[in-house]
């Protein structure tokens, strides 16, 4: 045999097959029990707002095929974190995702298919808590998103060579993550401040913000985001080589239109 | 007779030019790629099956499970009562035995979850250096306590009571949290569990779109796993790192291209069963006895948690 297969994962769970982005999901996708509720009924207030918004958004461009598109959108999300990319050490990696939905989709599908993802995830998987929902969503849906998109938008013009559209891409992928863990670090540093008993003790998240922020970014910043830019990079350059029409921030028209 | 299979064939971790390492770490992704796939298959499988079993938690309304899913995690996360997160935990394990649930695989799931999410990162919370307290267990005393930029370095480094207190309240909150949704969502069945959250006005287009990504996941995760796997038994020896980059890009967007055919397909299919771009959900099942003495005990149980 040429190369020994261990199914052992079909029948049990193993340990041994942890990777090095199954410790991203334990940073980025927020259990219960980290956030108070001062900061996770809001946050789940602004997540309905922008869904909202999002949904209107998407009908106004695919018109009566939203539901279709947007579950076909969200199931892509959800799958392309299966994807897993040798990175040195031996070890494998696998993106969140959003800089590559949000490039393909728009920033607005991007919202609908990462959230439904992460709504997927907590629910079947248990990947991220049920009050940390509105977070999740917030985080790794909107504001990635977003910020993926706007920055690839401002790098990567279509009429640029495939060697700039790769290293826009990269660096959409991340920054945008090392932003998001900047964000969730401030929403579990935030937690002491907001959430202590009489006698100073945390409630929910113990790490203050001189602690979360600096073990957040320096993880993103040297590991993670190396990792989700670099796997960004490939798919966008593996469509602009082979059907950019696809790439929703080169299509052409509209306010879409790069070149 | 002699042996006629080549060596490099025999041998099985040594690649063309003998880096045996290598070969390993470069294809590993394609193990975890199937890893991945097979384990939400799996886990969507293992879900159907459970939420399909005749037991009485299986038989109450979704609706009520998702309130009370909502309304109970909503007061696990506001008890800071260790005493009050145990009797929850043991609550929940005793609904588990009832619903007649494999209670050692899924407890063995949410173990490591609460362990990974609810203990690992919050262990360090314990030392005083975090949380403040009543040395119990004294780790390392330095000659004299350390000040840089904004941290402060006490001399003495030890764990405290109420470091301790705040670990196993996280590690609680995230075990109980986890197996509640679990036990719900193991004993509904999904698309159920889903227009539920009409309940709570959740348009049914977002609904709706929840339902159809939940099914597209089923069959592009298949695809997934068989395209890994004849890839797996096609690829030997080195790979270059470029190759490997090309072989995940075109994997990608074979998915990305399945996924539109998909899509468009159930497009065509609505539109022939007269769909013009909006959808009403039904919920036909109504309530029951049962399902009013269900709500009552959990918003009693939830009050009586808070109150302890």
């Amino acid at each position: 045999m040429f190369y020994q297969t261990d199914y052992s994962y079909i029948y049990g769970f193993s340990v041994s097959n942890i990777d090095i982005s199954d410790f991203l999901k334990v940073i980025m996708h927020i259990p219960d029990g980290y956030l108070s509720p001062q900061t996770y009924i809001p946050l789940i207030g602004i997540f309905v707002g922008v869904a909202a918004v999002s949904v209107k958004k998407v009908k106004k461009e695919v018109s009566a095929r939203d539901i279709p598109y947007l579950g076909m959108a969200a199931a892509f999300s959800f799958i392309i974190m299966m994807f897993n990319l040798p990175v040195p050490g031996g070890t494998t990696g696998h993106a969140v995702g959003s800089a590559v939905i949000a490039i393909l989709f728009g920033p607005w599908a991007a919202t609908i298919a990462v959230s439904v993802a992460l709504i997927i995830q907590a629910l079947i998987f248990g990947d991220g808590g049920i009050t940390a929902i509105g977070a999740n969503c917030f985080n790794m849906a909107v504001f990635m998103s977003f910020v993926a998109y706007y920055i690839f938008k401002l790098l990567g013009k279509r009429s640029a060579g495939n060697k700039r559209i790769f290293f826009s891409a990269f660096i959409s992928g991340y920054l945008s993550l090392v932003m998001t863990s900047i964000l969730a670090a401030v929403e579990f540093g935030i937690q002491p401040l907001i959430a202590s008993d009489n006698y100073g003790k945390a409630l929910y998240c113990p790490y203050d913000l001189s602690i979360a922020i600096p073990a957040m970014a320096i993880e993103h910043l040297l590991i993670f985001g190396i990792i989700e830019g670099i796997i960004t990079a490939i798919i966008v350059s593996y469509f602009l080589r082979n059907e950019p029409g696809l790439i929703y921030a080169f299509r052409k028209g509209g306010k879409n239109d790069n070149e | 007779m002699g042996n006629k299979i080549p060596p490099y064939l025999l041998n099985p971790g040594v690649g063309r030019n003998g880096s045996v390492k290598l070969q390993g770490a470069k294809l590993s992704f394609l193990d975890k790629t199937i890893l991945n796939a097979a384990t939400a298959v799996k886990s969507i499988y293992l879900q159907e099956e459970n939420a399909t079993k005749e037991n009485p938690v299986q038989k109450i309304n979704p609706d009520v499970k998702l309130f009370s899913l909502i309304f109970l995690v909503v007061v696990i996360s506001i008890i800071n009562n260790l005493v009050a997160q145990i009797i929850v935990t043991a609550v929940i394990l005793i609904f588990y035995i009832v619903s007649r649930i494999r209670v050692f695989e899924v407890y063995r799931k949410i173990f490591f979850l609460a362990f990974m999410f609810g203990f690992v990162v919050v262990f360090p919370a314990s030392l005083n250096i975090i949380t403040q307290g009543e040395i119990v267990f004294n780790l390392i005393s330095l000659d004299k306590p350390l000040r840089f930029w904004i941290y402060y370095i006490p001399q003495d480094i030890g764990f405290t009571l109420n470091g301790f207190h705040v670990v196993f309240m996280v590690f609680l909150r995230v075990l109980n949290s986890v197996s509640l949704a679990l036990l719900i969502i193991y004993t509904t069945s999904f698309p159920a569990f889903i227009k539920s959250f009409r309940i709570f006005r959740v348009p049914d287009t977002f609904l709706m779109i929840i339902t159809l990504a939940y099914k597209y996941i089923i069959i592009l995760s298949r695809t997934i796993e068989e395209t890994y796997f004849a890839l797996k038994s096609r690829l030997s020896g080195n790979i270059k790192n470029s190759n490997i980059r090309r072989l995940i890009g075109g994997r990608i967007y074979f998915i990305f291209k399945r996924s539109m055919i998909i899509y468009e397909g159930t497009y065509y299919a609505m539109v022939s069963r007269g769909y013009q771009g909006k959808v009403m959900i039904h919920s036909p099942k109504h309530f029951t006895v049962i399902d009013f003495i269900t709500l009552i005990i959990v918003i009693a149980f939830g009050i009586g948690i808070i109150l302890i």
